[in-house]
């Protein structure tokens, strides 16, 4: 186990920003940490890093439980959000850093250096001053200051936030076989979960001083754990619905738009409670023409995102509705009326009270 | 900006510039005057310059119509030298990993600490002086170097603090974590990060503390015998019982305030920058 | 002939430099909005997108050229004799006012009855969800809730014309899609013309019937993101525009019998000459070089005669970026389903003639779209 975050708290003047939270990570693995801003996933970081002292728990690096220790002695690579680069210095130098303080010869500092600055592309600037380097060189510099040491564990906080969209694509192509060549340890927190779904082998997402979810991308987009979960993942946000399912002699049904509509029967059980109905934009197809168990709609905006179309769906019982197609066409006779329809199986379910999901049960 | 505006600008600078500069510019001329033109009513811009003063500061011996007298001023301009530089380095030493601390380590009481530290600004000397001037008898400090360089931190100390903390609080503290994630020890931290990038603020600092430190003028006049005084008390040695020989005072006057005066021309863009910086939070 | 709202002659804007020397912000910009319309400028911090909104709005001089609102030169009329309402960063909300009082204090000075104004803030409010704060203080509200306050506070006005800058850009991701739609829906249903600045370009999609592309101070082009995505004018705009951006390379070019692209150190793309249109192969001429590009969408996954190294695949949730080593540089592709290759194995693409784009290397002007010529 490379990194072991043992039930470990913080708090601050402001509150409680962390709450008895677990994780671990495997050798090689790359956790990413995602949450809203302010969710403490910094702090968390820091505490792994040693810059701060956790108030209770423990944190233990290759097995050795380091919680006491000094961050110069625990042996990690790490990059800020703001590069906190050393302004008085040469990015050569602010990248050797990392090495001086081992008393490394020069010959292979210089070497080691210029060695990770030809990966990232900054080995031009090595010379320059932090205040003469673009954004983006910067981040590199930053990025490139927490891996010359070839550390077994590498923390980088939200290192792509302060650099330009295009830049922050490229990075987010390059990153995952940079991350995976170093061969260490990663914890990569990020408030975009495309970002964590991009790099991580499995997101830990960080909201109301825990962990609510911590799973690969996949279980989590398609099982969120929580209502919260579920709305922090996907563009848009999925749609969510308050329904009650009524028993039919066909499995339950839910209203939508006043049209009767099939759940799966494995959700029998949640017949007459109240439920939050959970659908992805994604998998809601809108149609000119009426079909089985599709619902009358209007469409009221057509808006292209990301390679994709956005149709705003006004449904005759108040309820507005975000259905997303594949491709660009926003031919104007979208707008006004239509039918949208779904795939019960992608339906989500969850409990309004408390906000987890219900997990459908095989009859 | 139109020509009229312009002009009118710069006669209303050159008004200011004059008001502000003119005893200074008085001064500088009447260093190279004899006493009698000093006093020649209507005075007059125009007179033939004598060395003469300066001549009798240097060499210590003042020649007058009553006599031969000893003049200490060199050894005061020395004495001003030592006391002011001394006391910054001590409240340099002391002060700036105080300020570090104070800056960096939230510890109980610490904003009142330090509002006591700059509290001492704030009192006249007066108030301190005659309880002082007993503790030194006391303590056998009386007209000693130590006593008095102990004393002109009262006046070095808190400006040094108070400014410096600003500059290590504007430090990013990422950028002193970043170096020790990176391996280096907290001390080396502070002196190859901290110092270094807080160094603008610590030059201002010292300047504006040897500035105030040379300005001193009551510690020094009770505490210490005429040996030990600065430049400060020593101008009133040109008050004589022959009279008052303004030209000496003058060339005493011009040679006092040179060194704090070229120090300050040649740093006065770090002391703007050392003052306001703590005001700007980037 | 219809007038347009807003007509932007041959402005110039320079700012006299400090120090630095002068910068020429906006060079000889030439636009007309009509009305009704929906604009965005869009760029990246430093095109002159910004100094051209203030400049429409009366907030900076023009240095050279008119600008003229419905039909009246207003050069030199103050921002609060222009009849246009805005909305611009920093919120400037007053902070003794209720976020309430706060809206309907625009609409104070239109002489509307208090009760027709409480109305008109209720339905902005509901729009942009701002209801639950009406009766907050703008100190006591999130930076996203400021944000959709002040705009709010813009779009209940009666106005010729609305200048938005960056109306979106604090929001919270999740409230991002559902109030592009609610807002787009807003300007739309009341015909209003409207102006916003950003640099985010999904933002500028979503919202605008038009986008004004800026570079430098210079206009770069101006059309419906549908022409800026599939006839970009030049480099900059087809590489700007886009999520990912377009995959463009450096190639020489064999325009014979075959026309063929060689990629320097990649790929070729070989088509017969049938598959070309004259017009394409005229505008490309007698170049031995030029710069093809390739949208992610259109490049074909599987097929084809050549092959590329995978760098990463990731599955976003509900597409998927995929990107090869090709000639040096990443290729990105996007698929709307997952993609089942690894990194590390080579996976076969190509290219259709008409999703090919074709650029001058010298201007970067584009010469060909697809089965078009530009």
């Amino acid at each position: 186990m490379a990194i072991e975050i043992r039930s470990v708290s913080k708090e601050f003047k402001s509150g409680k920003v962390l709450e008895r939270i677990s994780l671990s990570a495997e050798d090689g693995e790359i956790v990413a940490i995602f949450g809203p801003s302010g969710s403490g996933k910094t702090v968390l970081l820091r505490l792994v890093a040693g810059v701060e002292q956790p108030d209770e728990g423990r944190i233990l690096l290759g097995g050795r439980d380091v919680t006491d220790q000094a961050p110069e002695a625990r042996g990690v690579g790490m990059a800020f959000q703001n590069f906190a680069l050393f302004p008085h210095m040469s990015a050569f130098d602010n990248v050797a850093s990392a090495l001086t303080a081992h008393k490394v010869p020069r010959d292979i500092i210089r070497a080691k250096v210029e060695k990770i600055a030809a990966l990232l592309k900054i080995e031009h600037v090595l010379g320059h001053a932090p205040r003469e380097l673009s954004n983006g060189q910067k981040q590199r510099t930053a990025l490139a200051r927490a891996l010359v040491a070839e550390p077994k564990i590498l923390l980088l906080d939200d290192p792509l936030r302060n650099v330009d969209a295009k830049l922050r694509y490229e990075m987010r192509l390059e990153l995952p076989s940079l991350l995976k060549a170093s061969g260490s340890t990663v914890l990569y927190v990020t408030q975009d979960y495309k970002e964590a779904m991009a790099l991580g082998d499995r997101i830990a997402v960080l909201s109301d001083r825990d962990f609510a979810q911590i799973a690969r991308p996949a279980e989590i987009y398609q099982r969120p754990a929580t209502i919260n979960v579920a709305s922090l993942f996907g563009d848009p946000t999925i749609n969510l619905m308050p329904v009650e399912p009524l028993s039919s002699s066909i499995g339950p049904k839910i209203t939508i738009g006043g049209t009767a509509l099939s759940l799966p029967s494995s959700y029998g059980r949640m017949a007459g409670k109240p439920c939050v109905l959970g659908l992805r934009a994604e998998n809601i197809i809108v149609e000119d023409t009426a079909s089985p168990e599709s619902v009358p709609v209007e469409v009221v905006a057509v808006t292209p995102l990301n390679e994709r179309t956005l149709l705003l769906l006004h449904t005759n019982d108040g309820r507005e509705i975000l259905a997303s197609e594949a491709g660009t066409n926003e031919a104007p006779r979208r707008h006004g009326a239509a039918f949208a329809r779904f795939d019960p199986e992608t339906v989500l379910l969850f409990d309004p009270a408390s906000g987890r999901r219900i997990v459908p049960q095989a009859a | 900006m139109s020509v009229l505006e312009r002009g009118v600008r710069g006669v209303l600078i050159a008004l200011i510039v004059l008001f502000f500069l003119f005893p200074i510019f008085w001064i500088f001329l009447m260093s190279f005057q004899t006493n009698e033109d000093i006093l020649r009513i209507p005075p007059s811009l125009f007179f033939a310059p004598t060395l003469s003063n300066y001549a009798a500061l240097i060499t210590g011996k003042l020649v007058s119509n009553a006599g031969t007298l000893d003049i200490a001023f060199m050894r005061n301009l020395w004495n001003s030298v030592l006391l002011s530089t001394a006391s910054v380095v001590v409240a340099l030493i002391l002060g700036v990993p105080a300020a570090y601390a104070f800056a960096r380590f939230k510890f109980r009481l610490g904003e009142d600490i330090a509002f006591t530290l700059l509290s001492f600004r704030f009192a006249p000397p007066l108030l301190v002086l005659l309880p002082l001037s007993l503790y030194f008898q006391q303590l056998g400090l009386t007209d000693t170097y130590v006593g008095l360089i102990w004393v002109y931190q009262l006046i070095a100390l808190p400006l040094i603090l108070w400014i410096v903390r600003g500059y290590f609080e504007d430090l990013s503290p990422d950028i002193e974590y970043a170096y020790r994630v990176a391996g280096h020890s907290w001390w080396r931290t502070f002196t190859r990060i901290a110092i270094p990038l807080a160094g603008p603020g610590i030059a201002a600092a010292g300047l504006l503390a040897f500035i105030f430190c040379w300005n001193n003028f009551i510690f020094a006049l009770i505490l210490a015998s005429a040996s030990k005084q600065p430049v400060t008390v020593g101008a009133l040695a040109f008050v004589t019982a022959s009279g008052i020989q303004y030209g000496q005072i003058a060339a005493a006057i011009v040679l006092s305030v040179a060194p704090t005066l070229a120090l300050a021309l040649y740093a006065q863009r770090y002391l703007v920058e050392g003052l306001s910086l703590g005001a700007l939070k980037g | 002939m219809s007038e347009a709202a807003l007509s932007i002659k041959s402005v110039d804007k320079i700012y006299e430099g400090r120090g630095k020397g002068p910068v020429h912000a906006v060079k000889n910009l030439d636009m007309d909005v009509q009305r009704g319309e929906i604009v965005a400028l869009l760029g990246s911090s430093g095109c002159g997108k910004t100094s051209t909104l203030r400049m429409i709005a009366g907030f900076e001089e023009v240095t050279r050229g008119d600008i003229v609102l419905e039909g009246r030169r207003v050069n030199q009329m103050p921002p609060a004799r222009r009849k246009v309402a805005m909305a611009f960063e920093g919120y400037s909300l007053y902070p003794p006012l209720t976020v309430r009082d706060n809206i309907a204090f625009a609409l104070k000075s239109a002489r509307m009855s208090p009760k027709d104004a409480q109305r008109s803030v209720a339905e902005v409010a509901q729009i942009l969800e701002i209801e639950p704060i009406l009766d907050r203080y703008p100190s006591s509200i999130s930076g996203g809730e400021q944000q959709r306050a002040s705009l709010a506070r813009a779009l209940v006005r009666q106005a010729d014309l609305y200048l938005l800058d960056e109306p979106m850009g604090q929001l919270e991701p999740r409230l991002r899609a559902v109030l592009r739609g609610r807002l787009k829906s807003l300007l739309v249903d009341r015909r209003m013309t409207a102006i916003f600045v950003t640099h985010d370009q999904t933002e500028a999609n979503a919202l605008a019937d038009r986008v004004a592309v800026m570079e430098g101070g210079v206009l770069q082009q101006f059309a419906s993101q549908k022409d800026l995505r599939e006839r970009p004018a030049n480099l900059f705009v087809a590489t700007f525009v886009g999520e990912p951006p377009m995959n463009v390379f450096e190639s020489k070019v064999v325009n014979g019998d075959r026309v063929r692209f060689a990629i320097d150190g990649g790929p070729t793309f070989d088509f017969a000459a049938s598959d070309i249109p004259l017009s394409v192969r005229a505008a490309i001429g007698r170049r031995e070089k030029v710069v093809i590009g390739v949208r992610p969408h259109a490049v074909r996954l599987g097929v084809g005669s050549e092959d590329a190294r995978i760098v990463s695949n990731q599955w976003l949730g509900d597409q998927s970026h995929l990107a090869m080593e090709v000639a040096g540089k990443l290729m990105v592709a996007v698929s709307h389903a997952p993609i089942p290759a690894e990194v590390g194995e080579r996976l076969k693409f190509g290219v259709h003639a008409s999703d090919l784009h074709v650029f001058d290397v010298g201007t970067s002007a584009a010469l060909s779209h697809g089965l078009e010529a530009a």
